[in-house]
Formats: C-alpha cells, sequence, structure tokens
C-alpha cells in the first residue's frame, strides 16, 4: 500500500515534468505558426489542456462523491474534495489564460457569445460555492454528505448548462464561433495531446500529492490525541 | 410518501396563512428589484423592451431566493426537524413537501407580480403571455426543487443564510437562461419558445431525479 502511494506521486512527477517542458518545446519550435491566429495561437496548447483537465478533477470529484455515498468511507469524501478542489484551481487558470487568447484572437477579453467559457464560468461558480458549503458545517458526516451531494449535481449542471447556453444563442444572438471547422494539422494535433497528457499527470501529481497531505494530516491529529492520552 | 409531502406542503401554507411572514416579504422585494433593474438598465427597459422582458426572471430568481432562506427555518427555531426526521416516513417526503410550498409561495407571488410587470411595460406588444406562463411555472417547479434541495444542505451551516443564495443561484444560472430565451422567442410575431420550454421541463426532471436519488443523505441523521 505504502509502494503504491508513492508510485502514484512518482510516476505523475516524472512524467509531468517530462511532457510540460516537451509541450513547450514543440509548441514553440516544432510546430508551424498558425496562418490566422499567429502566434497567439500557441497558447491553445496550454489553455484547452487546462480546461480539460479541470473538467476531469470536477469529473473525479464527482465520481467519488458518489462513491462516498455508496461507499461511507472517510478516503471517499477526501478524494471528492481534493478533486474539486484541483479542479477549482485549474479553472482559475482556465479562466485567467482564455481571456488572453480571447484578446488575442477575437479582440475582446470576454465573449458572452462563446458557449465553451460561458459554461465554464457557471461551473466554475457553482464549485466556488462548493467550499463556502463544506467549510460552514462542523467536521463530521453531515458534513461529508451535503459536500458529496452537492459535488454530485454538478453532474447534472455541466450538460444542462451546455445545452441552456446553445438554445439561448441560437434564439438571441446567432452563433459566431462554430466548432473548429478546418481540421488541425497532425503537428498541432500532436502538441496538443502532449500537452494534455503533461497537464494530466500535474494534475494526479497535485491530487495525490494533496491526498497524502491530507492523510498525514489526519494520522498525526490522532497520534497526538494518543499522546495526551484521550483515546487509543 | 404522497400524503406526507402534502401533509408537509400543507402546514407550511397553513403557518404562512397565520404568520405572514414569507409572502408579504417576497413582493415586496420582487417589487423593489423590478424597480431597481428599470432604474440600473435606466434607459433600456422601457415600454415593450427585451430587457423589460428579462429583467422579469432575474426578479424571480432572486425572490425566490429571498423565500427559501426561510424554508424549514420554523422547523428548526421550534424544534420540529428532529421530530420530522424521526418519523415514520420517507426523507424524500420532507423534501417534496417544502418543495411544494415553495412551489406554492413563487405562484402566488407571480400571480401578482405578473400582471403589474406586464401593465408596467408593456400594454402593447409584448412577449406571448401564454409562454410566459408556462415557462414561469416550469421554472417554478425548477427553482422549488433545486432551492429546497440547497436549503436541506445548509440546514446545519453556521453561516446558513450567506450560504443559500451562493449555492442556489449558479444552479438557477441554466434556468435563467432557458426562461429569458422563452420569452424573448414569444415576441410579437416571432415563434420558437418550444425547445426552451423543452428545456425547462428536462431541467426539472433531471434535478428532480438527481435529488431524489441523493434526498436520503439530505437531511443529516
Amino acid at each position: 500500500m505504502r509502494s503504491l502511494g508513492r508510485l502514484s506521486t512518482t510516476i505523475p512527477l516524472v512524467l509531468s515534468t517530462i511532457l510540460i517542458p516537451l509541450t513547450v518545446a514543440l509548441a514553440f519550435w516544432w510546430t508551424p505558426e498558425d496562418f490566422d491566429q499567429g502566434l497567439s495561437q500557441k497558447i491553445f496548447y496550454f489553455h484547452v489542456p487546462i480546461a480539460l483537465t479541470s473538467y476531469v478533477a470536477f469529473a473525479f470529484g464527482a465520481f467519488s462523491a458518489a462513491m462516498y455515498l455508496w461507499k461511507r468511507t472517510e478516503v471517499w469524501d477526501l478524494r471528492s474534495y481534493v478533486g474539486v478542489h484541483s479542479g477549482t484551481i485549474w479553472g482559475t487558470l482556465v479562466l485567467l489564460t482564455g481571456p488572453i487568447w480571447a484578446k488575442a484572437s477575437w479582440g475582446v477579453w470576454w465573449n458572452w457569445g462563446d458557449r465553451q467559457i460561458n459554461v465554464f464560468l457557471i461551473l466554475f461558480l457553482y464549485y466556488c460555492a462548493y467550499f463556502m458549503l463544506r467549510f460552514s458545517l462542523d467536521e463530521g458526516e453531515r458534513r461529508r454528505s451535503a459536500s458529496a451531494v452537492f459535488a454530485l449535481l454538478g453532474v447534472g449542471l455541466i450538460p444542462l448548462s451546455f445545452l441552456a447556453v446553445r438554445i439561448a444563442q441560437t434564439l438571441i444572438h446567432p452563433v459566431v464561433f462554430t466548432s473548429d471547422g478546418a481540421a488541425m494539422p497532425n503537428s498541432f494535433l500532436l502538441t496538443f495531446v502532449v500537452g494534455f497528457a503533461g497537464m494530466l499527470s500535474l494534475m494526479v501529481l497535485l491530487i495525490s500529492t494533496e491526498m497524502r497531505g491530507k492523510r498525514t494530516a489526519a494520522r498525526v491529529l490522532q497520534l497526538q490525541r494518543v499522546a495526551r492520552g484521550e483515546d487509543a | 410518501m404522497i400524503p406526507a409531502a402534502l401533509a408537509i406542503a400543507r402546514v407550511k401554507f397553513v403557518l404562512e396563512l397565520r404568520r405572514r411572514e414569507v409572502i408579504f416579504a417576497m413582493l415586496l422585494f420582487i417589487a423593489a428589484t423590478i424597480v431597481i433593474v428599470h432604474f440600473a438598465l435606466s434607459g433600456d427597459t422601457g415600454a415593450g423592451s427585451r430587457a423589460a422582458a428579462g429583467m422579469l426572471w432575474a426578479a424571480v430568481v432572486f425572490t425566490a431566493v429571498l423565500g427559501l432562506l426561510r424554508t424549514f427555518a420554523a422547523e428548526q427555531e421550534e424544534g420540529a426537524l428532529d421530530a420530522l426526521l424521526l418519523a415514520p416516513i420517507d426523507r424524500a417526503a420532507i423534501w417534496i413537501g417544502a418543495a411544494l410550498a415553495q412551489f406554492g409561495f413563487l405562484v402566488v407571488v407571480e400571480v401578482v407580480a405578473v400582471p403589474v410587470w406586464w401593465v408596467l411595460f408593456f400594454q402593447a406588444g409584448g412577449p406571448s403571455i401564454g409562454t410566459v406562463v408556462v415557462a414561469l411555472l416550469l421554472a417554478n417547479v425548477g427553482i422549488a426543487l433545486v432551492g429546497t434541495l440547497a436549503a436541506a444542505l445548509a440546514l446545519g451551516a453556521r453561516t446558513r443564510d450567506v450560504l443559500l443564495p451562493v449555492l442556489v443561484l449558479p444552479l438557477v444560472i441554466p434556468i435563467v437562461l432557458a426562461g429569458v430565451t422563452a420569452t424573448y422567442g414569444a415576441f410579437g410575431e416571432e415563434v420558437g419558445g418550444f425547445r426552451p420550454l423543452g428545456f425547462l421541463a428536462l431541467y426539472d426532471l433531471v434535478f428532480a431525479a438527481l435529488a431524489w436519488g441523493t434526498s436520503e443523505h439530505l437531511l443529516g441523521d
């Protein structure tokens, strides 16, 4: 168990140390400059993988929440919290890199007509509220189930937001930016995949490191109680 | 379970009839919100404008949150919640009963507020009122469902009153989007309000299912 715990940080550590610099190298020295967007298109290899990875983290959080409600073991509650936590941190990055790209390619910092970023904003607001809920409840069974139910409801919110934004767009304003359109050249696609793999391994590293930290903290608390003779 | 839910909803209505603490507050609140949004968008919410149509949705959502703050409040203050939890009824009944009451409060408020809004901003050339009414009814179901759910989650929280709006508002953004779209789609000659209405029904179903599935974990032990 202990060696498995160590592997779950070592492997992603090695992978992300290799893959993320590799993405930078590929993006700037190997892929050709985008005909339309020029240099600013390079942020695509970072912004989009970060966004997808934060969806993965939220999904992990929601999955762990469901597992908690089913199994009722504390570790699933911790996993769910850490998943939502990492997803929110990366979500902040998405909301920072998105406007940079938008400004460079569309000339505006924020485009209310863009579907992805609007859905992401709703989801981000939703999962930020998760922390308010979690930290205003006292530690214990009640907090664990309330957090789990809230994390799980996000699974319903994502597709519904996509649908609502799409329906609103077709009626209120015409869709300006449709999906990619032109197919990506192979070098673009490969760099993107490397970038995504790098971000994913960094996420796994963060999640497993935070999990280890939380577990160690819990163990220390327990040992302190034992040392004080409060319980065994 | 249905009789238990109906009984809980009835208690809430009787309480409201005797104490009159929620609906009047909601009415005053929705009136003030409409006036504030109108002045905040000054110039854009003239008679017959789309912004005037959209602002109804902002007002409804904020007013609903105000009402939700009192869900379970009476039970909690009088200690009836423990009795309810101990009662041999399905946990879901408590939540469905509260949602029914919330739905009823919203309908009462809208019966007064929507005609006033209509007279103030439209008189002629507004969206088709039938579509707006159907959209509001479907939206009320969704708001009552997710709102009661969030109220149940926030029940034991230290900062319950601050927390609840933060939990509810992101959840109802899709409702506002679809409601506004339905309203815009029903303006004058335009048709096409059916997809957002269908969406609202879908939203209600999805969250009813999610809430149902998690209801045994909702109110604590």
